[in-house]
C-alpha cells in the first residue's frame, strides 16, 4: 500500500505553500491529539507539534518514498519529543519537589464532581508511559496494532499487553464514572 | 477462538470489533455467533471504557499555529537563484585560488628576508655575542 502523504510531501519540498498549509491541516491536530494525551497539557503539545514541523520542514527534501509511512515516523518523532518534556518534567520534580497542599472539603467540592473529560486525562496521566502511549496510540490515533507496535518498537504481542494492562488499570480509575453514567 | 482470547482482545482493543486486528476478526465473528449473549456482555464492557476515553477532547491549538507552523515551510526557489548559485559558487572559487596564488607569493618573499621580529627572536635564543658574530659573517 502505498503512502498517503508521500505525493504532498515531495510537493512541500518542492517550496509549494499549498501543499505545505494542506500538510499541516492533515497532521496538526493529530500531532495535537497524541501530544495533548501523552503530556496532558494543551501548551506544551503546541510546542511539540511546532517542534514536529519543524523537523518535517527540514526533512521533506531528503524524504526517501518506500522507506517508511510518513505518519508513523511523524508519530515517532512528535512521541520522542514528548519523552523529551515528560524526562525533563521528572527530573524537575526531583530537583524541586512540589509543595504538599492540602485541598481539603472546599465549599463545593464533592457536590462538584470534575468533568468526565478531566477525570479521564488525570487516570491517563496517572499510567505509566508506556501503557498511556499504546492507548493514545491505539484508541486516539486509531493506528493499527502492527503499526501502534512499529511506532512503540515493540512487538505486536508486547504493545497489546500494555495496552490491556492500560485499558484494565484506566477501568479501576474510573468505575465510579461508569456507575454514574448507568445511574443515569 | 478461545472466550479467553476473545477478552484480551476486547480488553485490549476496546468494545468495536471493527478496530481489531483483521487476523482476528473472522474467528471472533464465529465466536459472537455461537455465544451472542456472553460476547454481547464482553462488548458492552470493554465499549463503556471506550465511550469513558471518548470524553477526553484533543486540545485544538491556539488561533494562528496552523499558520505559523506553515510559514516555516521550505520555500520555492527563484530560477535565477538556481542559476546563480554554481555561478557564484565558480566566481568564489576563482577568488578563493588567486588569493591562494598571492598569499604563496607574500610568504616566498617573506621567508627569503627574515623581518626584525624574526631578528629579535634570534637574539633572544642565541645571545648577543653570538648574534654580533652572525652579523659580522654576514656583512
Amino acid at each position: 500500500m502505498g503512502d498517503p502523504d508521500e505525493e504532498l510531501l515531495s510537493r512541500v519540498a518542492s517550496g509549494d505553500p499549498a501543499a505545505a498549509r494542506a500538510l499541516v491541516a492533515r497532521k496538526l491536530p493529530r500531532l495535537l491529539s497524541l501530544a495533548g494525551r501523552m503530556l496532558g497539557d494543551g501548551a506544551e503539545a503546541e510546542d511539540v507539534a511546532q517542534d514536529a514541523f519543524l523537523r518535517v520542514w527540514k526533512q521533506a527534501p531528503t524524504w526517501r518514498p518506500g522507506a517508511a509511512r510518513f505518519d508513523t515516523w511523524l508519530h515517532r518523532v512528535a512521541l520522542n519529543l514528548c519523552y523529551d518534556r515528560l524526562r525533563r518534567r521528572r527530573e524537575l520534580a526531583y530537583a524541586e519537589p512540589p509543595e504538599q497542599t492540602d485541598e481539603g472539603p472546599g465549599p463545593d467540592r464533592g457536590l462538584q464532581a470534575l468533568d468526565a473529560g478531566r477525570r479521564v486525562a488525570q487516570a491517563l496521566q496517572a499510567l505509566p508511559d508506556r501503557q498511556r502511549e499504546a492507548i493514545v496510540l491505539c484508541h486516539y490515533q486509531e493506528l493499527g496494532n502492527i503499526e501502534a507496535a512499529a511506532v512503540m518498537g515493540v512487538s505486536v504481542e508486547a504493545m497489546e499487553s500494555l495496552l490491556g494492562r492500560g485499558r484494565r488499570a484506566l477501568r479501576v480509575a474510573l468505575i465510579d464514572m461508569k456507575e454514574g453514567r448507568h445511574d443515569s | 477462538m478461545t472466550p479467553d482470547r476473545f477478552e484480551t482482545l476486547a480488553e485490549a482493543y476496546g468494545g468495536d470489533v471493527a478496530r481489531w486486528p483483521d487476523t482476528d476478526r473472522e474467528a471472533a465473528a464465529a465466536l459472537m455467533a455461537a455465544e451472542p449473549a456472553w460476547a454481547r456482555d464482553a462488548l458492552a464492557r470493554a465499549a463503556d471504557l471506550d465511550a469513558a476515553l471518548d470524553g477526553y477532547a484533543a486540545p485544538r491549538g491556539s488561533t494562528g499555529l496552523a499558520d505559523r507552523i506553515a510559514a516555516g515551510a521550505p520555500k520555492a526557489r527563484a530560477r535565477w537563484v538556481g542559476w546563480l548559485l554554481p555561478a557564484g559558487m565558480g566566481v568564489g572559487l576563482a577568488t578563493a585560488c588567486a588569493a591562494g596564488v598571492i598569499a604563496g607569493a607574500q610568504l616566498h618573499a617573506a621567508s627569503s628576508a627574515p623581518a626584525a621580529s624574526d631578528a629579535d627572536a634570534l637574539v633572544t635564543a642565541v645571545g648577543d655575542d653570538d648574534f654580533s658574530l652572525y652579523l659580522d659573517e654576514d656583512a
